[in-house]
């Protein structure tokens, strides 16, 4: 009795999106070519600045706005032009978009009493969801009567009381103040990892984007940068721009000197960087080296070997409790930025303004930028 | 000493200008209890044109005439005014929505005189070639709610236009089709702009004396007509007794509105308040 089920196939990727493009007013082309594939339970991340497609991008696979080019798939049936109201979709709004003149109750139920459930179902479902986002005593109040954190769970309680297939978050924190976001945002993951619903958001904050979703798309102009996991984001940025766009870096200028299967090696105006992985390309092409400001060492002793160190004086020191961020001004007047953990309490060995001092950094630290 | 003087100043500026505005209601509704026949001279105090005025068949057909047009047309007003104010707010580009947002507010800055002439012109032009409408309730209606619409669409539309846009997409997200999304979340959103454009249409229709002119024909006279004719032919004391039963129903309505909003307001704050407290504990 092996039979494999017919017609539900296994379907590993929920959302397919297939070489989207969108063109506003005939020239504007908000996203360009966009493809991508989100898997089933996945929480996966659009970043990128203000205007660089990402909301447009998600208003296409919410049935907002419809693609220009492309398909969109949705556990493989074809839904690109698909109403928003035919669509097991359901999206948490930037603004909350909690309808002011029904109170938290009737605002969860209010997609369910459009699918016509019976009674029951419709009270138990958004019983559940009210106890889910911790709101059950408030279930009588209007939007207006909340603060902004219970509002917003308010719009994740009706965002997933239809269970959706996929969850769609618009900047689900952006109208919170920063203390409350930390909170909020470990107890959104944990709901929606509970529920265990497939979710793709859209965030302008890296922080954001990297302590919620498994997989990060950052986005400029309408196409993508780079897709990958967090530390593959942060770790091995590809580009300048996305090295730029994701927390702080170094990057050094340089030329490539030589090229091998196990190093590279890259001459900058103020050292010389022994990289230890080998990547494509010649020798002579001019390439940037990304360096995270918590990889260097900070040592008042000239360190020995000739790659992966360099010298100069601290000009500001930046104190943050937790950690120090120095600036250092190399010999060539760039300025790098070095973040030391403040892991004793005695700080006597720590350096001051002025200072000279040697920063250096292993060969694995280090990210070769080509474009 | 100085900041006196400026305080005092400013004071009984105000009253000069309280005085300026609401001595002629006062001295009207005083003078409405007045016996004497003579509307400037006052004998002694009695209810006398009010019983005039319950005997007045004239007056109470136009006052009938008058609560008809002005609550008809505040309804289509606000009707068409729903329609305008959507299409505009909703729809950035259409055919002719440059025409459209235009000429909807035409009537708010036009004369009334050279709207009723206008108007007057058509209908004549339309019955002599055919032969409808008469002149009369139906046609100063349809001048009125004209007029009304504009009003009506300004009002409509300042309040689409405070409104989240999000909240259509929202609803349209939890499987509403574009017309539950209207009669469910929109239409109930804007009924206290409903409301007040349909109050400011009614008024407007009420107490409009131009357009009716124009329109009206033989028998239909509405209540600011027969005043009107009746001041110039020489003033009844009656009138001053419509006046103050007008003005009595008017700051009654508007008293009982203002402590309405007001209390809800109130309550809205107050719960605002408990809400923070709340979140915060």
């Amino acid at each position: 009795m092996s039979i494999a089920p017919k017609g539900n196939a296994v379907c590993e990727d929920l959302l397919r999106v297939e070489e989207v493009t969108k063109i506003y007013d005939g020239t504007i082309k908000a996203v360009d070519n966009v493809s991508l594939t989100v898997a089933s339970g996945e929480i996966f991340a659009l970043l990128g600045g203000s205007g660089c497609g990402k909301s447009t991008l998600l208003r296409m696979i919410a049935g907002f706005e419809a693609p220009t080019q492309g398909k969109i798939f949705l556990a493989g049936e074809d839904i690109t032009h698909l109403p928003p109201y035919q669509r097991p979709i359901n999206m948490m709004f930037q603004s909350y978009a909690l309808f002011p003149h029904l109170t938290v109750w009737d605002n969860i139920a209010f997609g369910l009493r459009r699918d016509h459930l019976p009674k029951e179902q419709i009270v138990a479902r958004v019983e559940s969801m009210l106890s889910l986002v911790q709101l059950s005593q408030y279930a009588n109040r209007k939007p207006h009567q909340l603060s902004g954190g219970q509002q917003q769970r308010v719009a994740l309680a009706r965002s997933l009381a239809k269970r959706p297939k996929l969850l769609l978050l618009d900047e689900p924190l952006g109208a919170l103040d920063k203390k409350l976001r930390e909170t909020t945002q470990l107890e959104l993951v944990n709901i929606i990892e509970e529920v265990g619903v497939t979710c793709v958001l859209v965030t302008h904050d890296q922080e954001e984007a990297m302590t919620m979703a498994s997989r990060i798309a950052v986005m400029s102009e309408g196409h993508f940068l780079q897709l990958g996991s967090p530390d593959d984001i942060y770790e091995m940025p590809n580009s300048r721009q996305v090295a730029d766009f994701i927390g702080n870096i170094n990057i050094f200028d340089g030329i490539v000197e030589e090229v091998e299967s196990d190093h590279v090696i890259v001459r900058s105006a103020d050292c010389s960087h022994y990289v230890g992985y080998g990547m494509s390309g010649n020798s002579g092409r001019a390439v940037g080296v990304a360096l995270r400001p918590e990889k260097i060492l900070l040592s008042k002793e000239k360190p020995a070997g000739k790659y992966n160190w360099c010298d100069g004086e601290v000009t500001e020191i930046v104190y943050f409790g937790a950690y120090t961020t120095y600036h250092l001004k190399l010999n060539s007047g760039k300025l790098i930025k070095v973040q030391t953990l403040n892991n004793a309490r005695d700080l006597s060995g720590n350096f001051s303004l002025g200072d000279r001092a040697f920063a250096q950094w292993s060969d694995l630290a280090m990210a070769v930028l080509t474009q | 000493m100085n900041s006196n003087m400026i305080k005092w100043c400013s004071r009984s500026w105000m009253f000069a200008v309280y005085f300026f505005l609401y001595m002629p209601i006062v001295t009207l509704v005083i003078y409405s209890f007045n016996d004497s026949q003579l509307v400037t001279v006052w004998s002694y105090a009695s209810m006398r044109w009010y019983a005039v005025l319950m005997q007045d068949s004239d007056l109470i057909a136009a006052v009938v005439l008058s609560l008809k047009i002005a609550s008809f047309s505040a309804i289509i007003s606000v009707f068409f005014g729903i329609l305008t104010a959507f299409a505009l707010n909703r729809y950035k580009r259409f055919f002719g929505r440059m025409l459209l947002s235009s000429m909807a507010s035409a009537p708010l800055v036009m004369p009334d005189v050279i709207v009723g002439l206008s108007l007057l012109l058509m209908l004549v032009s339309m019955q002599h070639w055919l032969g409808y409408p008469e002149r009369g309730l139906l046609t100063i209606l349809l001048g009125h709610a004209l007029l009304g619409t504009a009003y009506a669409t300004v009002v409509v539309t300042s309040r689409l236009r405070e409104m989240d846009g999000q909240l259509d997409e929202a609803a349209m997200d939890l499987g509403c089709h574009p017309w539950q999304v209207f009669s469910l979340v929109t239409l109930p959103l804007l009924l206290p702009a409903l409301v007040s454009a349909f109050l400011l249409t009614f008024t407007l229709s009420f107490d409009d004396v131009v357009l009716s002119s124009f329109l009206s024909g033989p028998g239909y006279s509405t209540l600011p007509m027969v005043i009107f004719s009746r001041a110039r032919l020489g003033l009844n004391p009656s009138i001053n007794a419509v006046a103050t039963v007008t003005i009595a129903i008017v700051t009654i309505a508007v008293i009982a509105s203002s402590f309405y909003s007001a209390q809800q307001e109130r309550r809205r704050k107050r719960e605002q308040a408990q809400a923070y407290s709340d979140a915060n504990t």
